[in-house]
């Protein structure tokens, strides 16, 4: 019934419209500051944008939409962004058209290299690597020490880290009996995990521990054998929670800020109290691009974006955004249902988790429907790291949705 | 299919209703909780307008300022002269505790913003406005000062008013608060038993006591064929139930007219039931009884039971005891029906919203809210009120070369201390100024403590107001 040529063409389109529309209203609303330059940088990005789309559809025998969902998500995102600082605005683009290559480049790097799931040693090594130099370098910015500064630039290692996290449960899952014939194999894994947790725990990063907590939950889930290994990981996790509420301040704070930020909205409840704020006065219409008040949330450009959207595009741009969401994972998952590499079957059930879990703890977060850990909505929010590391794991999805002839060698003893 | 795909659509599922509860806690959000989270004093929304525009100022009757907006270093300040005097009226409009009162209500007028409609919108966006309106008030700032040294060191309220045109001359309320000290205070009042922050004129429910016995007054005259003598014994027993007067005096042989000037309970006692319930409540609801006042301030309305009542508490209705429930400014308008011909006009506190150029913006007219009773009865009425401060009990309200009118008040009530009223108008030939004072739990008649007060105050009315 449906061409499929029509059926990607048409939300294609829809998309360009969106972005030459809005473009118009932003160049409306921030008329007196605008500079020259900004015309072509933008225009260059929905090309590229619309471009990209395009070639994928060429490129790619696999899922095109997802690709096509997060554009949106970063139209909406860089729009926003652009309205509340342009020269931040003007750094995203060039995230933005960064993480599009590295997008490629990811998709093509998995797909020409092979024995990505041979390398457990490698990731594990890699991610204590960027703990270290985290903890060796780090400064604290938001309460958080996980950014670290090289050569100017500055980046979250945790970032990298999530995707080392998901190959590192997927090359295990993979072939579990190889890793069997080693004694405690599956608790020295969870070990590894929990170790990680542990260290984001005192680098005061909560959203990501749960982040990594989930993803290994999940596929523990589905994959595990011994079935009460993932009682132990529940109850564990359970003390460690307690514990941490119990030894943290950091962590009792979240806990207390979220159930009644009224009685600090001088202090520690001012930053959800202030989204509340900005999410009730936008109503279901909002108030109209550069017509709210985006300047009293703070961080409005990353960790509380989504509120800043609420306020000026209304709810229904924010639904509109839960709904991507809630495709792009659907997708995530079809994708993992129809891939018979068991390797790149984990790596897309890892990858839609991380878009999943992050995006669903964040907007929890600023909707107050759960506690607030400071972590970016994907594709959304700003942010180097975040961009980056999200358009790597749209990369492996990419591949993955793909049919897979080879299989990966044994490992021969 | 095989368990590893059914486990993944367990996943799948489990994140879709997660993703769908987000949608759904959302819209209950935004339906159910936005309003109150806007209005917020921490929302600094609210506060933007107040940032960029002069808030107006607000003036009494013959405009001297009371309430005024300043750009003091760099910030726009709030200055209001006088601390407890407008409390309840003019109100705060304050950072941390929001905003009450008049700032409330007229906020948009003083900071002459406007919000209707779309094409407005534009033009505050397009030239947004940098000083508001001023508000000139009703009031007369002599008479309210006067009105709250009288009341000072009770409980209790004061309205004056022209009965004519429905101004406000004074509208004080006790305890009260200071609204420059709101930051210090804020403890204290929002928690003292007796709340300050009530304003008890508007909002303050009390049972009338004989003041209503005016009304039950006007449903006798109001019911055809109702035999006016009774002979009063200083008690009488209705359904077993017994109504003695005030000291159980036998006021013997009496015509409506004695019973209101002696304010014979058993009289009014008896002639509610011969008057019936319908026609006793459709008469109190002339006077505004379980109707809704319109006013510039938040009013609660007065409550006149309804449904089938016992034959005790019609009688007790009768005489304003009971059930029955009644604002201050309701008895204010009801003594100015009585010297309005039977007609109850709007009680007006704004008079003009004038923008800084003087041009007009609004003005609230004088309106008629309700015939009470027709001008006939009502003079009849006026005459037994005259007849109630010469002779009767509301002696301590007489002024030398005025006539004043009147009707006093003793309320039972559950505290155990009586509220003492006292309505009235004055002159009576040509009515200028209506008044009504009670003295919250006074302990005192109606006749000893608030018609003194009353007194005073008409005096001091009538000497000062520029009417």
């Amino acid at each position: 019934m449906f061409n499929k040529k029509v059926s990607i063409n048409s939300p294609r389109n829809l998309l360009f419209l969106f972005e030459i529309l809005s473009l118009f209203l932003l160049l409306v609303s921030q008329w007196n500051n605008i500079e020259k330059t900004i015309y072509y940088i933008w225009i260059g990005l929905i090309l590229i944008i619309y471009i990209s789309n395009y070639l994928l559809n060429k490129i790619s025998s696999g899922d095109n939409y997802i690709f096509l969902i997060v554009t949106m998500l970063m139209s909406i995102g860089i729009i926003m962004i652009y309205r509340i600082d342009p020269n931040l605005g003007m750094k995203q683009l060039l995230w933005l058209s960064g993480g599009i290559a590295v997008f490629y480049l990811t998709y093509f790097a998995i797909k020409l290299i092979r024995g990505w799931d041979r390398w457990i040693t490698l990731y594990i090594g890699a991610s204590y690597f960027l703990f270290i130099m985290t903890f060796l370098l780090g400064t604290r910015k938001y309460g958080a020490i996980n950014w670290i500064n090289i050569g100017g630039i500055s980046f979250q290692p945790a970032e990298i880290t999530k995707i080392l996290v998901i190959f590192i449960i997927a090359s295990y899952y993979n072939k579990p009996d190889v890793f069997k014939k080693y004694r405690y194999s599956d608790y020295i894994l969870m070990g590894i995990i929990y170790s990680f947790i542990a260290l984001l725990f005192l680098q005061r990063d909560l959203g990501t521990a749960l982040i990594f907590y989930g993803i290994f939950l999940f596929v523990q889930f589905i994959y595990e054998e011994k079935r009460k290994l993932i009682l132990y990981n529940i109850g564990l996790s359970s003390i460690g929670a307690i514990l941490g509420y119990v030894l943290f301040d950091h962590v009792k704070i979240r806990i207390q800020t979220w159930i009644d930020p009224w009685s600090f909205i001088d202090n520690k409840g001012y930053q959800i109290t202030q989204s509340l704020f900005a999410i009730a006065e936008g109503g279901f219409f909002g108030t109209g691009l550069g017509l709210g008040h985006p300047e009293f949330i703070p961080l409005a450009y990353t960790d509380f974006i989504f509120s800043a959207i609420c306020e000026e595009m209304g709810i229904f741009t924010g639904i509109g955004i839960i709904m991507l969401f809630l495709i792009l994972v659907y997708r995530g998952f079809k994708i993992a249902l129809n891939q018979n590499n068991k390797f790149y079957k984990i790596l897309a059930i890892g990858v839609s988790l991380l878009f999943g879990i992050q995006s669903i703890i964040i907007l929890g977060g600023v909707l107050k429907l759960l506690p607030l850990t400071g972590i970016t909505l994907p594709f959304v929010s700003y942010g180097g790291s975040s961009i980056l590391s999200s358009f790597i794991a749209l990369g492996i999805l990419q591949v993955s949705s793909e049919d897979i002839n080879y299989e990966g060698e044994e490992v021969v003893e | 299919m095989n368990r590893e795909n059914k486990r993944i659509i367990l996943i799948l599922i489990a994140l879709c209703i997660c993703f769908t509860g987000l949608i759904g806690y959302m819209s209950y959000f935004q339906v159910f909780r936005a309003e109150k989270i806007k209005a917020n004093s921490y929302n600094k929304r609210l506060w933007i307008n107040e940032e960029r525009i002069l808030r107006g100022s607000i003036m009494d009757r013959n405009g001297n300022v009371l309430v005024y907006s300043e750009e003091r270093d760099g910030a726009i300040q709030r200055f209001y002269k006088y601390g407890n005097l407008y409390s309840h009226i003019i109100g705060y409009s304050h950072r941390e505790y929001g905003k009450s009162g008049l700032e409330l209500i007229y906020n948009n007028a003083l900071l002459n913003i406007n919000e209707n409609s779309a094409i407005d919108e534009i033009i505050n966006i397009v030239a947004p406005t940098t000083v508001g309106n001023n508000i000139e008030l009703t009031i007369d700032h002599g008479t309210q000062e006067r009105a709250r040294n009288l009341l000072q060191g009770r409980k209790g309220a004061i309205v004056a008013m022209n009965p004519k045109t429905g101004e406000i001359y004074a509208m004080v309320s006790m305890p009260d608060f200071n609204v420059n000290r709101l930051r210090d205070d804020w403890g204290t009042i929002s928690e003292d038993v007796n709340s300050p922050l009530l304003n008890r004129a508007t909002q303050g429910l009390y049972t009338p006591g004989s003041v209503f016995k005016v009304i039950t007054a006007a449903a006798v005259l109001n019911t055809p064929g109702v035999e006016t003598n009774y002979n009063c014994e200083g008690s009488t027993t209705i359904d077993g139930y017994s109504f003695s007067d005030y000291q159980n005096t036998a006021h013997g042989n009496l015509d409506l007219n004695q019973a209101l000037i002696k304010s014979c309970n058993t009289y009014f006692t008896t002639k509610a039931v011969v008057v019936g319930e319908d026609k006793l409540r459709k008469t109190a609801e002339g006077f505004m009884f379980n109707s809704n006042i319109p006013f510039d301030l938040p009013v609660k309305n007065s409550t006149y039971p309804k449904g089938n009542l016992e034959t005790t508490e019609l009688a007790a209705s009768g005489i304003g005891q009971g059930k029955v429930l009644t604002t201050p400014l309701n008895m204010v308008l009801t003594a100015s029906a009585i010297a309005n011909n039977g007609e109850i006009v709007k009680p007006i506190l704004v008079k003009n919203v004038v923008s800084t150029n003087g041009k007009i913006i609004k003005s609230n007219r004088t309106e008629t809210l309700s015939v009470a009773v027709d001008s006939l009865k009502a003079s009849a009425i006026k005459e037994m009120m005259i007849g109630v401060v010469q002779t009767g009990t509301g002696s301590n309200a007489s002024i030398r070369n005025v006539q004043v009118a009147g009707k006093t008040g003793t309320a039972e009530n559950p505290s155990g201390k009586s509220h003492a009223w006292f309505i009235g108008f004055a002159p009576a030939n040509d009515p200028k100024i209506a008044i009504s004072v009670v003295l919250e739990e006074e302990g005192s008649t109606g006749g000893r403590s608030a018609a003194p007060i009353a007194r005073d105050l008409i005096i001091y009315g009538l000497n000062n107001i520029k009417f």
